[in-house]
């Protein structure tokens, strides 16, 4: 956020509170289920989400109004929890993105192989849980993507603006993701008795 | 893969919708792949309970920012503007 202070008095105060109001404060649900899905606890959620709006009233001059308020939010809201809650949390130090990035990239293509053979069926058969569950296990960096472009359905573009990185890493990090709650989701499935197509062949 | 995703997810270029429709009509492991990426898709944007955020953070939040000092300002103008309309 910093780097974007604009020095400029876009606003006045009373403009300050209307903007806040109408632009930023319809989209607090959808950023508290963001939230909630990056800390997976409550209370956790509530104060990256108070921190988040904080912030953006006091960089509010350097939101233009009528341009895209949610994915401003959004984009305070991924910076405030890399930069603040991911420090002090109290989950065990994650492994740094760019390890994760390392990793999947030379085991692509295993990879493939191994998450072709998940069913449609399967997957409509889940309960919301189990979907939840899965996508918790992945690491953050690609459960983020999977939240904004599934759950939230930001396009690559506002993605892209989102997490600082070029179009074409949101499409190799959303396709990695994919692949790996792929992945997830047929060990979930096989672990809990769904027919698998392993399964499906011995018939 | 990455196109059937991006065809899913509303981001492909016209090209790649196009070269996308034309050749789902005859290759199934497209078909297959694009109906596994839909279920999942799916799964994730219906399935699963969205959070809601607590009304008390929504009050919290707008004290914070002061809100209610915004109130009390008004308060305060009023009572002075009743003060130099009816002390004189
Ligand atoms: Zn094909």
């Amino acid at each position: 956020m910093e780097e974007e202070i604009i020095e400029i008095e876009r606003y006045s105060e009373k403009e300050k509170y209307a903007v806040f109001d109408k632009e930023f404060m319809p989209h607090i649900d959808s950023m508290y289920n963001f939230a909630f899905r990056l800390t997976n606890d409550e209370d956790d959620a509530n104060d990256l989400v108070q921190d988040t709006y904080l912030k953006a009233f006091r960089f509010i001059n350097s939101f233009e109004r009528g341009t895209n308020a949610k994915a401003w939010l959004f984009r305070i809201l991924k910076n405030s929890f890399i930069n603040d809650y991911r420090k002090k949390s109290k989950e065990p130090s994650k492994v740094d993105y760019q390890d994760v990035e390392t990793t999947y990239n030379s085991v692509e293509d295993a990879e493939m192989d191994a998450t072709t053979d998940l069913r449609t069926e399967t997957v409509q058969d889940m309960i919301g849980d189990e979907v939840a569950n899965a996508l918790n296990s992945l690491p953050v960096d690609f459960r983020t993507v999977i939240i904004l472009c599934d759950i939230e359905g930001f396009t690559y573009e506002e993605m892209a603006k989102i997490l600082d990185i070029p179009i074409g890493t949101v499409r190799s990090r959303l396709h990695r993701a994919r692949n790996l709650l792929k992945e997830k989701l047929k060990s979930y499935a096989s672990s809990m008795g769904y027919k698998t197509d392993e399964m499906a062949e011995q018939d | 893969m990455q196109m059937i995703q991006a065809v899913l997810d509303g981001s492909a270029s016209a090209a790649e919708v196009e070269h996308f429709k034309l050749h789902m009509d005859d290759c199934l492991p497209c078909i297959e792949g694009y109906k596994l990426e839909k279920s999942i898709k799916d799964a994730l944007q219906v399935k699963m309970e969205k959070k809601c955020c607590p009304q008390s953070t929504v009050v919290d939040i707008r004290a914070k920012i002061g809100f209610g000092l915004v109130l009390l300002g008004f308060v305060v103008a009023e009572v002075k503007l009743y003060h130099l309309l009816f002390s004189c």
